[in-house]
């Protein structure tokens, strides 16, 4: 018995000891770990406001130290505290003059002229003959003006006589003839060029080249503003540009040239061009950074991994701009988007393709609730006109207003009640209405809230999310009655611009409506690609602008604000409504200074 | 029949259905490769269309294209990819040796380590280290990899800045490499160790029951040896089984880890044909994956017999 209480008595010291030691032991790390984040907070306090920061945080800058093996250094150079850890490296690394932008907008393969993102990031080594400006005219980039004969069939460019590709070549209208000739042979996209152009010149008098189109093309300065131009003397040995891959370097004419596609790593790096005579950019090297994640790309941001951010047809994610915001280390360049999210009705199909009906439906809608939630404030409700404020041209038609009351009174009025009281409208045929409403993955919330406002005034909706391509299947097979779909900045431009590509019905693609079959409509486009005149093209572009309120062949739903975030000790930022801040403007005056 | 021809003719009728669904399968999906390869604003003519279908040869019938398919794998061509603008065999090659740096790695490393920890635990489950263990890998394996590569990433790359936080390299250096595929080969580590640490304890507690076990330990064995050279022995059975199946995940990736690290995997390639109708780079994919899983199988059938007298002798042959 007394052995046994011995036993137990030494198994309780034990016990006790060890607990006292890992007591100590906690302790001990506890107060390493808090004196080593007080001591970096007192050597920032000049430059920043001493952080309050939590017990991980510290936790995190103590291990931190212990594998960087700057503990001793801590004390006297004062950690970096996480908001002004941007700050510090990019200040460190002044001599390499590096712009880091990070873009989800992922390539898949490296062929210049086959991948659609990879030929969007080349504007800067291979810039297109045009522009769009700040104000969405378009102007000459590469061109420095341009004429067209009275017919709207000769279009002739004058190229700017101070461009020299990277491997020291001139750049010359022969190498503009090449690149639209060759995008027109060559890739599908393009056949349009092959399909209508006639014959095509160049003149080493003035420079320039003429193009001769089989029948008038109005837009042809426009569609100029995307194709990269390629040095003929490069290219014209490659049988087929689409299937052509290459990791580069490409040779370029632009103030950077494609020096190295490394899909690997996850990256463009684009170098000065030593034979660009324009504005000389402040960095020798641009580098594109590729993130599939996109919050993975908040927090490289927020690290100092890349100064800016940049999404073609698309803002930096409303949700992640407040916690840049509070590393005080990032501005904010903020435009209003020339693509908007819209709600299309099926105007094949009754009662949809009854204006009146459609107009019910446009005030039923809850625009600013809509535009709170989806856009967190970066966004507004939209005029009845469909095409926002940043588009040339841009008329002030009607802003939507929600107003169910008078939804319910148009509706009746129409002819729509609810005879048997089921709390379901009825439609002319005496069946109760019940909506499809087809949406993209993208905007499945938006969905919902829409089928709330259509409950509100009596009708009944189905939601059907579906994925990109079924939902391309079942609208162009007209299944459907409403649909929720975007338009994105070049698709607001094409065909007769402010929209008319996604309602005509005479065409095709992937992301139309092709619905629109009113000979009023058809006219009006017909008018604007007749004519090059601004004053004409303004008074058509008004004229669609009525036709879009008074008719609504489709509710826009919101229009948002394209937001850029960059580091604010980089200035200089543009942006245009067709690509953002990616232009060459940007690339030529975003400079250093100090915050 | 013998044993091995009756095997041999199973997988060879597996095969046979492999490419016959394999091609079936992408074109039942919903939506047009053409429209697809065109692009969402870009307007073209009814003619380009065709004219670009008939390139592709997807103007062909269904019983054309699958002769063509079937003849073309005959001669070890896969195809041409319509989005990545290469050799289908080309393009897998590059990423299959990416991702079996990647994921091979991670799935060796997790089943050694859920292995072992995993006959400890089972061994003395009673234990508060193996009770610490099970709860832990218990919790790791209800985790979304999502999520934990999204921590992992958080806390190791951009709190600690100890390594980078997307690519396989920065620059094409193995010290660059392994620098980069540090943390996602430790997350997939991670996942494979709690799947193979749950099956092994359970198998090892089953097992240690065993009259041979017993009868070890009467022959005076350390417990050491009872395990190790006796118990694990029977009760890595299950895990051959999982590590078979698991050749199929080895090559098409691991789709959430790639898209957090930014990797250029196989799993986001898989991803961007299905979303891209690429049917040359789908079929080519899923091929090789189901032709590799099916090879672990034979594999795995082989270890059984090598490793379990029982199926040698025949009585387990139909639970194999």
């Amino acid at each position: 018995m007394k052995q046994i209480k011995h036993l137990m008595g030494l198994e309780l010291k034990a016990r006790l000891k060890r607990t006292i030691i890992l007591a100590i032991l906690v302790l001990t790390f506890c107060l390493t770990i808090f004196s080593s984040g007080a001591a970096g907070q007192e050597d920032t306090e000049n430059n920043q406001p001493v952080s309050d920061e939590g017990f991980f945080n510290r936790f995190i800058t103590y291990v931190k130290n212990l594998f960087s093996g700057e503990e001793g250094k801590l004390h006297s150079s004062g950690e970096i505290p996480k908001t002004g850890a941007a700050d510090i490296q990019q200040s460190a690394e002044p001599e390499q003059a590096v712009l880091k932008i990070a873009t989800p907008d992922v390539i898949k393969s490296a062929s210049l002229v086959g991948d659609t993102s990879l030929g969007i990031f080349a504007h800067l080594s291979n810039p297109p003959l045009m522009k769009m400006d700040a104000e969405g005219h378009i102007v000459g980039q590469l061109a420095e003006n341009y004429s067209v004969s009275e017919n709207n069939t000769r279009w002739t460019f004058y190229i700017r006589d101070d461009l020299y590709w990277s491997d020291g070549e001139k750049v010359t209208p022969e190498d503009v003839e090449f690149s639209i000739r060759y995008y027109g042979e060559k890739t599908p996209w393009a056949s349009w060029i092959n399909d209508t152009l006639e014959n095509s010149t160049v003149s080493d008098a003035d420079n320039s080249v003429t193009f001769k189109f089989n029948k008038p093309y109005t837009r042809v300065n426009m569609e100029f503003a995307t194709y990269d131009i390629l040095p003929a003397h490069v290219w014209k040995k490659i049988e087929n540009p689409v299937e052509y891959t290459s990791n580069g370097p490409y040779v370029g004419c632009g103030p950077y040239y494609l020096k190295l596609i490394d899909l690997n790593a996850g990256k463009l790096i684009f170098e000065k061009n030593p034979y660009w005579k324009g504005k000389m950019p402040e960095f020798e090297t641009v580098e594109i950074h590729f993130y599939s994640n996109v919050d993975v790309a908040t927090l490289a941001l927020k690290n100092g991994e890349a100064d800016s951010y940049y999404k073609y047809a698309g803002s930096y994610p409303y949700s992640g701009i407040e916690q840049l915001e509070k590393t005080g280390n990032f501005d904010f360049l903020e435009k209003t988007n020339v693509g908007l999210v819209f709600l299309a009705p099926n105007l094949k199909k009754a009662p949809f393709s009854d204006p009146k009906f459609r107009e019910a439906l446009a005030d039923s809608i809850n625009y600013e609730e809509l535009a709170r939630l989806e856009t967190l404030g970066y966004g507004e409700v939209p005029n009845s006109g469909f095409v926002p404020s940043a588009m040339e041209n841009y008329k002030e038609t009607e802003k939507l207003e929600y107003s169910p009351e008078k939804a319910r009174e148009i509706l009746k009025k129409a002819g729509y009640s609810d005879s048997n009281g089921n709390g379901i409208l009825e439609g002319k045929d005496g069946k109760d209405i019940k909506l499809e409403i087809l949406i993209r993955p993208d905007y499945a919330r938006t969905g919902e809230l829409l089928d709330e406002y259509f409950e509100q005034i009596g009708l009944s909706a189905d939601l059907k999310t579906v994925d990109s391509d079924t939902w391309i299947t079942l609208k162009d097979s007209y299944n459907y009655d409403l649909t929720v779909t975007r338009s994105t900045p070049w698709g607001m431009l094409m065909h007769s611009s402010w929209g008319s590509g996604y309602f005509d019905s005479r065409r095709t693609g992937q992301g139309v409506m092709h619905n629109l079959e009113d000979p009023a409509f058809l006219q009006l486009c017909d008018n604007i690609l007749a004519t090059t005149d601004s004053a004409e093209l303004q008074k058509y572009a008004y004229e669609l602008q009525d036709y879009y309120a008074d008719n609504l062949p489709a509710i826009p739903l919101y229009w948002s604000k394209s937001v850029t975030p960059f580091n604010r000790h980089f200035e200089g930022w543009y942006a245009d409504p067709l690509y953002g801040i990616y232009n060459l403007d940007t690339f030529t005056n975003v400079t250093k200074v100090e915050a | 029949m013998s044993e091995i021809a009756r095997k041999v003719t199973r997988y060879f009728t597996s095969l046979v259905l492999i490419i016959i669904i394999n091609f079936i399968l992408p074109r039942l999906m919903p939506g047009d490769p053409v429209k697809n390869l065109i692009g969402e604003d870009a307007y073209v003519s009814e003619e380009v269309m065709e004219e670009l279908r008939a390139e592709l040869g997807l103007n062909l019938p269904f019983s054309e294209q699958f002769i063509s398919y079937t003849s073309n794998l005959l001669h070890f061509d896969l195809g041409y990819s319509y989005h990545l603008h290469a050799p289908v065999a080309e393009i897998l090659l590059n990423k299959m040796s990416w991702t079996l740096i990647f994921v091979g790695v991670s799935v060796v490393i997790g089943t050694l380590l859920g292995c072992f920890l995993g006959a400890l635990a089972g061994w003395k489950p009673e234990r508060k280290a193996s009770h610490f263990t099970s709860f832990t890998f218990v919790v790791l394996s209800c985790i979304p990899p999502y999520f934990l590569a999204l921590l992992t990433l958080y806390i190791f790359s951009f709190k600690l800045g100890l390594f980078p936080s997307k690519g396989f390299y920065d620059t094409p250096e193995i010290g660059s490499v392994l620098h980069h595929l540090f943390l996602p080969v430790c997350v997939m580590s991670v996942f494979s160790a709690s799947r193979n640490f749950l099956v092994m304890r359970g198998s090892v507690i089953q097992e240690k029951e065993q009259l041979y076990a017993l009868y070890a330990r009467a022959k005076g064995l350390y417990n050491t040896d009872i395990l190790f050279r006796h118990i694990i022995k029977n009760a890595s059975l299950p895990i051959i089984t999982l590590l078979a199946l698991d050749f199929g995940f080895l090559f098409s990736g691991a789709l959430f880890i790639e898209i957090i690290f930014s990797l250029n995997g196989m799993g986001v390639m898989i991803y961007n044909a299905i979303m891209g109708k690429d049917y040359p780079l789908l079929q080519g994919a899923f091929l090789v994956i189901a032709f590799t899983a099916l090879l672990a199988n034979m594999f795995a059938d082989l270890l059984y017999i090598l490793i379990d007298p029982r199926v040698r002798g025949g009585s387990m042959d139909e639970s194999v």
